[in-house]
């Protein structure tokens, strides 16, 4: 593969860190917060920001190795591995995400804010596009998994 | 108001879903810090065309309102900013860094359609000089994260005035 350029303006780099920082600890749930971030780099498809979540979701212990098996078909994966709180999550992940097939559906908006207060979904709306940034900026330098270069 | 509209009645503006930067204000300040990073060294005619267009892809109405209002302001023509919606078809009204830089927002606004394509990426490598083309990305990424705040939380187009976010 051609290699790309690895720039990134360091004020870029630590102003979407901190926007990272503030959304994960006004979440406050760093389980949920890796499973976000898995699921929209999936969909995505930044190698580079799934090899980072999935060694921090393992390094950390704190996502169950069911989860990170299925959360690809997390759908078809029964509650007693993913709960309503993290379906509603995820659904809300995969929309933001995907936006560009059309906005966020009123049914997913509410589901979610019925498992989320105000507060806590305004962080966790902010952590699902903090990391569609980092997927954005990383495909589209193509940074390689594992890279320290970046 | 001219004679015409007098009658005309719109249909009723729909409410914001969620402040969430009054909610989330630590989140919001960083993005304002992002945002100011992000422009840094792109030409500001550029860059309006750029989040205009990401805009339009993710169909976001408050960004719209903004940048085009914004584009606007800063002399940026109507036909421009109406062409920029079929700009394949209508690219005699740009630049050919300008068109560059639009299809490469594309492809790294629609991400989840696959990758960014090497054409468009070297197309967009010669136009642009490393620092510039790094800024550029950089760019697209964070009118990508405005995008999703504004659809997300429905903030309401329509009330803003140009600057008023400078």
């Amino acid at each position: 593969m051609t290699a790309r350029t690895t720039r990134l303006d360091a004020g870029v780099r630590g102003a979407l860190r901190a926007v990272g920082a503030a959304a994960k600890k006004g979440l406050g749930d760093p389980g949920l917060a890796e499973l976000v971030q898995i699921r929209a780099s999936q969909l995505n498809h930044c190698a580079f920001c799934l090899d980072m979540h999935l060694a921090i979701a393992r390094e950390d212990g704190v996502v169950r190795e069911a989860q990170l098996d299925l959360l690809n078909a997390w759908e078809e994966a029964g509650d007693d591995v993913f709960d309503a709180r993290e379906r509603a999550a995820l659904e809300l992940t995969e929309a933001v995400t995907v936006l560009t097939d059309g906005f966020v559906p009123d049914e997913v908006y509410e589901r979610a804010a019925r498992h989320f207060d105000a507060a806590r979904l305004a962080h966790l709306v902010a952590l699902i596009t903090v990391i569609n940034s980092w997927n954005r900026l990383m495909v589209a330098r193509r940074i390689p998994p594992g890279s320290t270069e970046w | 108001m001219s004679t015409t509209e007098t009658n005309t009645t719109y249909a009723a503006e729909p409410p914001v879903r969620l402040e969430w930067a009054r909610h989330a204000p630590e989140v919001y300040k960083a993005m304002v810090r992002l945002d100011s990073a992000a422009r840094k060294g792109l030409d500001a005619t550029l860059y309006e065309l750029v989040k205009i267009r990401a805009s339009q892809l993710n169909r976001c109405a408050f960004c719209l309102d903004m940048h085009t209002k914004d584009a606007l302001a800063a002399g940026e023509s109507v036909e421009r900013i109406v062409q920029l919606g079929a700009w394949e078809e209508s690219r005699h009204f740009y630049t050919e860094k300008e068109l560059a830089a639009i299809e490469l927002t594309e492809a790294v606004t629609v991400l989840t359609d696959g990758f960014v394509p090497d054409e468009v990426y070297e197309r967009a490598a010669k136009r642009f000089e490393e620092p510039e083309l790094a800024q550029l990305i950089a760019a697209i990424a964070v009118i990508n994260a405005w995008n999703r705040f504004g659809v997300t939380c429905r903030m309401t187009p329509g009330h803003y005035t140009p600057g008023q976010r400078a």
